[in-house]
């Protein structure tokens, strides 16, 4: 019976896609979610926990976590792991003394196995600031040419400035969308 | 017992494992490319829309199984500053496939550059490369008889290689088929240079 509704429920395409948004603390990823709900900037404080917001994209339903990136809380982050269906990693483009640690994070977070089939976009923020990397330099910095099984998308991003979300949105909804 | 038993079921149905790299420019149809070929090897695959397809920063990966082998695809971004990251793959890709875009006249010459640059890596030596003249559904397009002769300028570079052009049109599919077919011989002839996957592993 509950087979036969979550069919009629997948005619309605209708399940809300559930996302992650990761990344060091002071990333960016608390203004990247209001930026995608509510289209503006908030003031935010350092998330101790997480916040998660319904966003809704060319009538795409995502549910939308925002996991604190403090050192001391992320080891939490494994606890929101199931059933996700796409990574947002948020790195702030203009730290690159804290790159290192980004990538061992991130690393880290790709082996586990509840996160496998998950697609990922790595956010390269802060693009508004003088001596931001490039994507290349991000790319290489994070080590992502060492994923060899997983689909996933780089983009220069200001939250700020609200440049480069849509592209991402857009990837990430079509992406998810082919997947199902 | 165990590992004899499953040793034989792998013997019988494993099937081997190829990865094949997708280059060319950017803007040449590669991401298109790779879901036309998926639409073509996999029943029930739904494709993105070609439409929405943006430029890859990034990776894109796939897997058809045909004719006893499960081709893994890595479509890499072409844009000029994410061709320095394509070496990084050489070492495990099994063949290349190159497209190019037989529609832009204009960019012809810096594609064979970028070809002649890849080809030249030590770590491809004696790689099969399948050379696509993409975007034949477009009426002014440059044909295999006109691509061919600027790709292989460079023999010397291409050395004993498989390597060939073929036309296709990722849009509406036509050339797919035969192009893959091509690659899947190639790979397995080539098994004894740079073995699959799953037996180099062993």
């Amino acid at each position: 019976m509950g087979g036969l509704l979550s069919y009629f429920r997948s005619l309605i395409g209708s399940r809300e896609m559930r996302i992650l948004i990761l990344g060091l603390d002071g990333a960016g990823k608390t203004t990247i979610l209001y930026r995608l709900q509510v289209g503006e900037v908030v003031t935010t404080i350092p998330t101790i926990g997480f916040n998660v917001e319904q966003v809704t994209y060319k009538n795409l339903k995502f549910q939308v976590w925002d996991l604190g990136g403090q050192t001391s809380i992320r080891p939490y982050w494994r606890c929101y792991y199931s059933n996700t269906d796409a990574i947002i990693y948020v790195v702030d483009s203009v730290d690159k003394d804290r790159i290192g640690i980004s990538k061992q994070e991130l690393v880290s977070m790709l082996e586990e196995e509840e996160l496998k089939g998950a697609i990922l976009a790595v956010l390269a923020n802060k693009q508004d600031m003088e001596g931001a990397m490039s994507v290349a330099e991000v790319h290489q910095a994070l080590g992502l040419d060492l994923l060899r099984n997983r689909t996933f998308q780089i983009f220069k991003t200001s939250a700020i400035k609200g440049e480069g979300l849509d592209q991402a949105m857009d990837w990430l909804s079509n992406a998810l969308q082919s997947r199902k | 017992m165990y590992h004899l038993l499953s040793g034989f079921y792998k013997y019988l149905f494993q099937l081997d494992e190829y990865y094949v790299l997708i280059l060319g420019l950017d803007n040449a149809g590669k991401s298109t490319y790779l879901e036309a070929a998926k639409t073509h090897f996999t029943k029930n695959y739904k494709a993105l829309n070609p439409n929405k397809i943006t430029s890859t920063v990034g990776l894109n990966i796939g897997v058809i199984d045909t004719d006893g082998c499960s081709l893994n695809f890595w479509d890499l971004g072409g844009q000029e500053e994410l061709q320095s990251l394509w070496d990084k793959y050489y070492a495990e890709s099994h063949a290349v496939i190159y497209v190019v875009d037989a529609f832009d006249r204009d960019r012809i010459e810096e594609s064979k550059a970028v070809f002649d640059k890849m080809i030249a890596s030590e770590l491809l030596k004696g790689i099969p490369l399948l050379v696509l003249a993409n975007k034949q559904d477009l009426q002014d397009s440059m044909g295999v008889r006109e691509v061919k002769p600027i790709f292989n300028q460079n023999a010397h570079l291409i050395g004993q290689r498989d390597c060939m052009v073929m036309p296709v049109s990722a849009l509406n599919g036509d050339g797919v088929d035969e192009g893959i077919k091509w690659l899947v011989q190639c790979v397995k002839r080539n098994n004894v240079v740079r073995p699959p996957r799953n037996q180099s592993d062993n």
